[in-house]
């Protein structure tokens, strides 16, 4: 999944407005302002809170048209079978327990009895039945995240509050799927045409969460009230409304203003100009996300494993994060990230320092040895190539960062910067690229199969192209391990192997930035997109 | 008929000053006429921009922004390219959606599955509130100024104004909005920082204030130009002959001023305007994003980004249609003005 700013002047802004904001002058500067809130005494009802978002949000989590301003409302309002918990591991939603079968080939959810949808109807398991045999499961419809469930046969009704996912192979990170843009929609609303009812999508559609969309204004606000069939505890938040605001240096200066109460920082080279305002802190949030250098394995060159771990030792990373998260993030040399705190293993995070000399050597050892302009070269060919940009946050400094490093070692890459959608068509459909450098965000699991399999090589979400069976082994091994201590094994495994043969070159771990307002509580700490699981956590201090 | 260009024939009319004798006789059948050929010509140039604009944006690298995501699969891709119908020929789709045109209908949204022409409605009046009050900032305040430059020619107010309207010109529009928000609404409080209204309340001042600080923005890319033209088609004027007349009979200077000398210098300003239109239109696209305006401009942005034929087609229409309609408009304001052209 692509979390990212999505503005074509987001670049220049950045730059520009970055030191504009520094040195702007608000009268209201207080330096040394808390940086994380503190809790204000007992919660308290009422009040409104105000999000922006980046764009319309499209109001389904199985629309194709659900881009990532679409997170922040669906987390709120839908709900699945699970939910991330606040330690990222599953925690019961619209299922209250779960189980699998002895051979592990199907999972059984028991549903919370008397939960209502918005409007009144019950909510049942023809309902889930219904999201998974009627959209997620039906090639047609080319539903989002299908991919994630492709081991599900087809979802059983076993009685009005149970049902069986029957599986064609095992799938231990079931639960942790659920939780992950999964929720679950209305049989009764949408039987006929699940995903582009844009009386649904994008009016008030019909949900189970806290929640509830009160309207919908297209290029403005979406607000939220409270949903008084909620099974649950009635939420502290009177209103809840998301402001469209698509320039990203917009919405600092909108917190700068009083504007917003909570919101993600996109570009973090304001962080310093919003810790010393008045009213706001600022905090940082783990990300299961990491950013990575894909080089294609059909090209020769890539398939030695010592010019991939020459390119790693190669690259000033740390200088990475300094320069373009204003040093929130933290080095990556695996797939799984430090917000998978039960699977993460921190021991490799010192494996590849940044070592020019050592990645000389690797590379002389892999045959390239400098030319007479100090280009390497190999058999008379000059190691050059060309490295593909697509325009999105943070990756234009990101690459230019590379290539500088790249070319201390006497390996010339060339940068082709390309609007986004035109990158995704040739780098992803086409597969037409050599080097290219992006980010994956995935569940809160460590089953990071469908990026690594060897079967996903070429067309699926194996960029690279890697192929190897000793990792598809151990990508099998992860699915197949049920209980934690057997996948932890697992899973340190699969971090070490990765680590040691790079099918990507993994490059760092980022941290979200949230500026919060300082009479907001209750929000857990996990990404924000994330803690709107939580919404009817949150509450306002009475100012 | 000398008046047969296009969209932005405009320019070419400024010369018109000069008009032969024979148009100060039009009649009223010659200008009903005039008046048909420039709506006929219109619709075709409308027609046109949309083949244009369909063609190219289905030739365009890339495909609508569902498939075109990271996380697709090949299969899910191929699922959602059937069902929108992009594995059809290219003019065979432009056929169906003209045929629909030509009903009213602009299709339907790659992006949300909307009628395109829904979805325009709802950002249209908004564009034009704020492409109107850009406009008429620049007329009222641009004309002063260039009148101001004219007449005192060379004097430091000139060389200031001169410098100001440089400065206007070239300071991007997205840099100068943050600019305006930092100053007006983070550090004095005294206007909000984005939106059409305030979340809590929606009344005719709200809108107003809302409405302040994008329509400044948006007006520095054609006020400057308004300026600059009033300027020099003044000092041209006020070198002609029933100027130097006007003012050895004894008139007023100010009634020169206005009657003899504005009169007849605003002709050419009329023409640039309607060709600055077509600017100020493209303006918004940049101006709507920072102040988070939910007008035409941004569901354009979004539109060509996401690759939505339909909406990228239907938007293009649009202001192609209000192109054609501007210089319409030019054309019987210049009539007004220029009393050689009065109508009947």
């Amino acid at each position: 999944m692509l979390f990212q700013v999505r503005h074509p002047f987001a670049i220049p802004a950045l730059v520009i407005v970055g030191a504009l904001l520094v040195s702007a002058c608000t009268g209201a500067a207080q330096p040394g302002s808390s940086t994380s809130p503190s809790a204000q005494g007992a919660p308290v009802a009422g009040g409104t809170v105000t999000i922006p978002i980046g764009a319309d949000p499209t109001l389904n989590p199985w629309s194709p048209n659900a881009f990532v301003e679409s997170l922040f409302i669906n987390r709120a309002i839908f709900e699945g079978l699970t939910k991330p918990g606040k330690d990222l591991a599953p925690a019961p939603d619209l299922a209250e327990s779960w189980n699998t079968a002895a051979d592990g080939l199907s999972w059984t959810f028991k549903l919370r009895s008397g939960v209502k949808w918005s409007d009144g109807n019950a909510f049942s398991a023809d309902d889930v039945a219904f999201t998974f045999n009627d959209i997620v499961l039906k090639p047609d419809l080319g539903a989002q995240n299908r991919a994630s469930y492709a081991a599900v046969k087809s979802v059983t009704v076993v009685d009005s509050n149970t049902v069986r996912f029957d599986l064609s192979r095992k799938f231990a990170a079931l639960p942790s799927f659920l939780a992950y843009n999964s929720g679950i929609l209305p049989k009764h609303i949408l039987s006929s045409n699940p995903l582009t009812t844009a009386s649904f999508n994008k009016g008030v559609p019909v949900s189970t969460g806290p929640f509830k969309v009160e309207k919908y204004t297209s290029g403005q606000s979406v607000s939220l009230v409270r949903n008084d069939n909620y099974f649950g505890p009635k939420p502290y938040l009177e209103k809840v409304v998301f402001t469209v605001v698509p320039d990203p240096n917009t919405q600092i200066a909108q917190a700068l203003a009083g504007d917003v109460t909570i919101m993600i920082l996109d570009n973090k080279a304001a962080v310093d100009r919003v810790k010393t305002a008045n009213g706001l802190a600022v905090v940082s949030r783990p990300l299961v996300q990491y950013y990575w250098l894909a080089l294609n394995q059909t090209d020769t060159r890539f398939t030695d494993v010592r010019v991939r771990q020459a390119f790693v030792h190669a690259i000033d990373r740390q200088a990475i994060i300094k320069s373009v998260e204003s040093g929130y993030g933290s080095i990556a040399n695996s797939p799984i990230t430090p917000a998978l705190a039960a699977y993460y293993d921190p021991s490799l995070a010192s494996k590849y320092p940044y070592d020019q000399a050592k990645a000389k050597d690797l590379l002389a050892q892999a045959g390239w040895t400098p030319g007479p302009d100090g280009v390497l070269q190999k058999n008379g060919q000059p190691f050059k190539f060309t490295m593909d940009v697509g325009q999105r946050g943070v990756l234009e400094p990101v690459n230019a960062l590379i290539q500088q490093d790249l070319k201390k070692v006497g390996v010339i890459a060339e940068l082709n910067t390309m609007e986004w959608n035109a990158y995704i068509q040739k780098d992803v459909v086409r597969r037409e690229y050599t080097a290219t450098v992006n980010w994956w965000t995935y569940p809160s699991d460590p089953d990071v199969f469908p990026y690594y399999h060897s079967s996903a090589a070429g067309k699926g979400f194996n960029i690279p192209g890697y192929q190897d069976p000793k990792l598809d082994d151990l990508l099998v091994q992860g699915q197949s391990a049920s209980d934690l201590d057997a996948r932890k094994a697992v899973y340190k495994q699969l971090q070490a192997y990765t680590s040691e043969t790079l099918p990507y070159l993994f490059l760092w771990y980022p941290q979200e930035i949230d500026v919060i307002s300082t009479s907001l509580n209750g929000v857990p700490e996990l990404g924000l997109r994330d803690a709107m699981h939580y919404l009817g956590e949150w509450w306002l201090a009475k100012k | 008929m000398p008046c047969t260009t296009s969209a932005n024939g405009g320019w070419l009319r400024s010369d018109l000053r000069f008009a032969p004798a024979d148009r100060s006789g039009l009649a009223a059948p010659a200008v009903a006429r005039f008046l048909l050929q420039r709506v006929a010509l219109g619709a075709l140039v409308i027609v046109f921009a949309s083949a244009l604009t369909f063609f190219f944006v289905n030739l365009a690298p890339g495909g609508p922004a569902s498939i075109m995501r990271f996380d697709v699969s090949p299969e899910q891709r191929e699922a959602l390219i059937r069902l929108m119908g992009l594995d059809r020929p290219v003019p065979q789709r432009y056929m169906e959606w003209l045929a629909g045109a030509l009903h009213g209908d602009l299709g339907t949204s790659l992006l949300t599955n909307e009628p395109v022409t829904g979805r325009i409605a709802d950002r249209l009046p908004n564009t034009l509130t704020l492409a109107g009050s850009a406009l008429l900032i620049s007329i009222v305040l641009g004309i002063p100024i260039g009148v101001v430059q004219a007449v005192r020619r060379g004097k430091p107010i000139d060389h200031l104004l001169s410098l100001v309207s440089a400065i206007g010109l070239s300071v991007p529009v997205f840099w100068l909005g943050i600019v305006l928000i930092l100053v007006f609404a983070v550090s004095l409080h005294v206007l909000p920082s984005a939106g059409v209204t305030s979340v809590s309340s929606d009344t005719f001042g709200d809108r107003l204030a809302h409405l302040v600080l994008p329509a400044i923005a948006l007006a520095t890319t054609i006020l400057p130009t308004v300026a600059r033209f009033t300027r020099s088609s003044m000092i041209e004027v006020l070198h002609e002959d029933y100027v130097r007349t006007a003012t050895s009979k004894g008139l007023r200077p100010r009634t020169v001023m206005m009657r003899h000398a504005l009169r007849n210098a605003l002709i050419p300003v009329v023409s640039a305007i309607g060709a600055l239109v077509p600017r100020l239109i493209g303006g918004t696209v940049v101006t709507e994003a920072v102040f988070g305006w939910p007008g035409m401009g941004r569901l354009a942005l979004e539109a060509a980004q996401g690759r939505d034929y339909p909406l990228v087609t239907g938007l293009t229409v649009v202001v192609a249609a209000i192109a054609v309609v501007a210089t319409l408009l030019v054309d019987l304001a210049y009539t007004r003005i220029d009393p050689r052209l009065r109508l009947a």
